[in-house]
């Protein structure tokens, strides 16, 4: 992971936080099959719990900072540089750039525990819960789909949709990203081993087609 | 391996979800006036039923909310899927009122949003082959 | 190679029609129906009885189980029974006269946390005040007894020790079955398959017949041995059992050369192995989490055993599965046994073995019989009678059991 100069964080802090999936950069780097499926970790980001009911007042307060809370399963919501996703019908997760960050001078999470207010429902600061693992290419689908059992085929699953399911027998948020990407959020603790798995998955498209 | 229609997020495997036994088993009024026989019943004795069984599931990898099936289980035939608070829909009995899962006592929805699902929706006949919610699950 | 399997005798068993009466009717010809019966016979003269079995003899959890006999449980209370059990499993083959292949190869149960340790080592001690042969191994000497055991500290869950019991081992199921039914057949009890009970007679709260798709069969006594199906002969009867029954499996690998010397256990990981005697690698798995009748299980959790079985076995990665199947436990809250009177004068129940009964079968024989006899429970099966939850004196055995449920 590289370094962003320009956040330094509280205290240095920053400097020295690594990502959970960082240890893998090269095997990631190495496994990927260019024009086939390639997989690296993402950037960090700035991730908050937000359980809240949408129909409430202190909802349409959350909505009005986020860009709209998703109404239903897959849905995602947001503006450019937040994305909102329906993990439950009174719990979204709210995923935004790094920057966006309190303690590196941005104020989502604030903002957010602002709109909530006194009103019923919890704004948690989450962003060091999950990492990202972005997998893309003509590939992707087919290496994800040896180890989820959605309906992964574009019919159904489209690019804007994000589920709460299983890849590998890890709980992830996977969200499709764009007709041919994808990201998939793990818990930190899980990144080792769904990184590894999912190269694992990658490997048949590295190797000479058995005519 | 079964395949289990969430009320929140259509159908998805049994791997997914969390088993909560019994379903509609209240917490009694007045504990403090339990003999030891009633407690025993609450605490160590639920239904063994060989045949349609309600019970509670939770959908743990996705939506986390509780809800009721009723299955047998002796074909593991998923016979109907409905939200906690709501009476268990007997085959002779009028299928209930639509009912707010984040209404009964021990859902963990937080607020009052959980949607209005179809009390009686099955397995089946609701869940599309999409991995997204079924129909009329949310409103 | 593996050693030659015993002949069969040349007689086995009588298949009677039910008589109109009998002194005592068992319910369930399973070990735990054959050993009550065959205790029954010889220990307290009843030979006017019967076993109705719904199916074929031992055709239920007798012949779905991986065939572990051990005794190391944590509890003054199991030890008791399970090492009483132990012993009788010492003397059993030559008092059937049939060579059941019981094998004390010892059983191994592994430890992979910190707490496991700890919980491992307390019951070893345990065990050790109780008479019971358990020992502590660290991880070399677990290799050294089972050396395709992988103890390489670089898996999820590394093998930190285990508790081993030497006098543990494996016995053939089928045969045990068959040794317990010559005995009772040789000893005047009509063991009488395809019999379904379908309710019961009563004279107010005194049971006095059974009713069954063969007729009506008049009896003083009535035990229950039915396993996964109690709770449903209980409704019959008018009484309720704390128990839920659960599916769980097992499996079987093509036929191998001797490679597993002894039996592994892990809690854990979830995965119990032992070689059978004519090379068949025979692995058990975890119970699937909701209630079912259906003698069948989920592919998700042989999965998951497959997974735990691979990583601590390297070596059975190019094994082929040949066979699974599932039987019907029947477990309690606190993973013990209930064993003793019911709400029902004149009726008794054994059951709620769960995921361990095979092991117990000798003991449930031996004081499921005392109580049928004698209408008061043995010494051994006293701690586990109905009444204990509501005393609250529960045995919680679960992490003896071995299989999570």
């Amino acid at each position: 992971m590289a370094k962003t100069a320009a956040l330094t964080g509280v205290n240095g802090l920053r400097d020295i936080r690594r990502s959970p999936a960082s240890h893998l950069a090269e095997a990631l780097d190495a496994g990927s099959v260019r024009g086939q499926v390639v997989l690296n970790e993402g950037p960090f980001q700035t991730m908050a719990g937000v359980r809240v009911d949408p129909r409430s007042e202190g909802g349409s307060r959350i909505a009005a900072v986020t860009g709209g809370l998703p109404v239903r399963c897959g849905e995602v919501t947001g503006t450019d540089s937040i994305s909102v996703l329906w993990l439950g019908p009174s719990e979204f997760l709210v995923v935004a750039p790094e920057a966006a960050h309190d303690s590196l001078g941005g104020t989502l999470i604030g903002s957010l525990v602002e709109a909530l207010g006194d009103a019923p429902g919890q704004v948690v600061d989450l962003s060091a819960n999950r990492t990202t693992f972005e997998l893309s290419g003509p590939q992707a689908r087919a290496v994800l789909e040896k180890g989820c059992a959605l309906d992964l085929h574009p019919r159904s699953f489209t690019p804007g949709t994000a589920l709460n399911t299983e890849v590998g027998n890890i709980p992830v948020v996977l969200e499709k990203t764009g007709e041919e990407s994808f990201r998939l959020f793990p818990r930190a603790s899980f990144a080792d081993f769904l990184g590894r798995w999912l190269l694992d998955a990658m490997r048949e498209y590295g190797s000479p087609e058995v005519p | 391996m079964l395949l289990i229609s969430c009320p929140n997020c259509g159908s998805r495997d049994e791997t997914e979800f969390h088993y909560g036994g019994q379903a509609h088993v209240a917490y009694p009024e007045n504990p403090n006036e339990l003999n030891d026989r009633e407690w025993a019943e609450f605490l160590f004795y639920r239904d063994n039923t060989k045949g349609a069984f309600a019970e509670r599931w939770l959908h743990s990898t996705g939506c986390r909310q509780w809800f009721n099936m009723l299955r047998d289980t002796v074909t593991y035939d998923i016979q109907a899927v409905y939200p906690m608070g709501a009476a268990r829909p007997d085959k002779s009995a009028p299928a209930p009122e639509s009912g707010t899962a984040s209404t009964a006592p021990d859902s963990t929805t937080t607020g009052t949003a959980a949607p209005s699902i179809a009390a009686t929706s099955t397995a089946t006949s609701t869940a599309p082959a999409s991995a997204t919610a079924p129909e009329g699950a949310t409103k | 190679m593996a050693d030659l399997l015993p002949e069969h005798p040349e007689f086995l068993w009588r298949n009677p029609d039910p008589k109109k009466s009998y002194d005592a009717v068992i319910v369930g010809g399973g070990g735990h129906g054959l050993a009550t019966a065959y205790f029954l016979a010889k220990n307290h003269g009843m030979t006017n009885i019967a076993i109705l079995e719904k199916g074929w003899l031992a055709g239920g959890n007798m012949a779905r189980n991986t065939t572990i006999i051990r005794s190391n449980y944590l509890w003054d209370e199991s030890a008791a029974i399970y090492e009483h059990a132990l012993k009788l499993w010492e003397i059993l083959p030559e008092e059937l006269e049939y060579d059941f292949l019981f094998s004390q190869r010892g059983v191994m149960n592994l430890a992979h946390t910190l707490g496991d340790v700890r919980e491992s080592m307390r019951r070893v001690g345990a065990n050790k005040l109780n008479g019971v042969d358990a020992e502590w191994l660290d991880p070399q000497q677990v290799k050294e007894l089972c050396p395709i055991l992988n103890i390489n500290d670089n898996i999820r869950y590394p093998v930190m020790g285990a508790t081993y019991q030497p006098r543990a081992g494996i016995a053939k199921h089928d045969h045990v079955a068959w040794a317990f039914a010559r005995k009772c057949d040789e000893l005047g009890v009509d063991i009488i398959q395809n019999c379904e009970v379908t309710g019961f007679v009563k004279d107010g709260n005194r049971v006095t017949g059974v009713k069954t798709n063969r007729g009506t069969i008049n009896t003083e006594k009535v035990g229950l041995c039915a396993a996964g199906h109690s709770s449903v002969l209980a409704e019959m009867a008018g009484f309720r059992l704390p128990i839920q029954s659960h599916p769980l499996q097992a499996l079987v690998s093509e036929l191998h050369e001797p490679v597993h010397p002894t039996v592994v256990m892990s809690n854990h990981v979830h995965v119990y192995v032992s070689q059978a005697h004519k090379g068949e690698l025979v692995m058990g798995a975890g119970v699937d989490s909701y209630n079912g009748y259906g003698q069948r299980g989920s592919f998700h959790v042989i999965e998951h055993q497959m997974a735990a079985a691979v990583e601590l076995f390297p070596i059975f990665a190019r094994a082929h599965v040949l066979r699974t199947w599932g039987g019907i436990v029947d477990t309690t809250l606190d993973a013990s046994p209930i064993v003793g009177t019911t709400p029902v004068e004149n009726m008794f129940v054994n059951c709620g073995w769960g995921t361990g009964g095979f092991k117990g079968t000798p003991a449930a024989g031996l004081t499921f019989a005392h109580t049928i006899a004698t209408g008061t429970p043995h010494e051994l099966n006293k701690p586990f009678a109905l009444e204990r939850f509501e005393t609250g004196a529960l045995i919680d055995e679960h992490g003896a059991a071995a299989v999570a449920h």
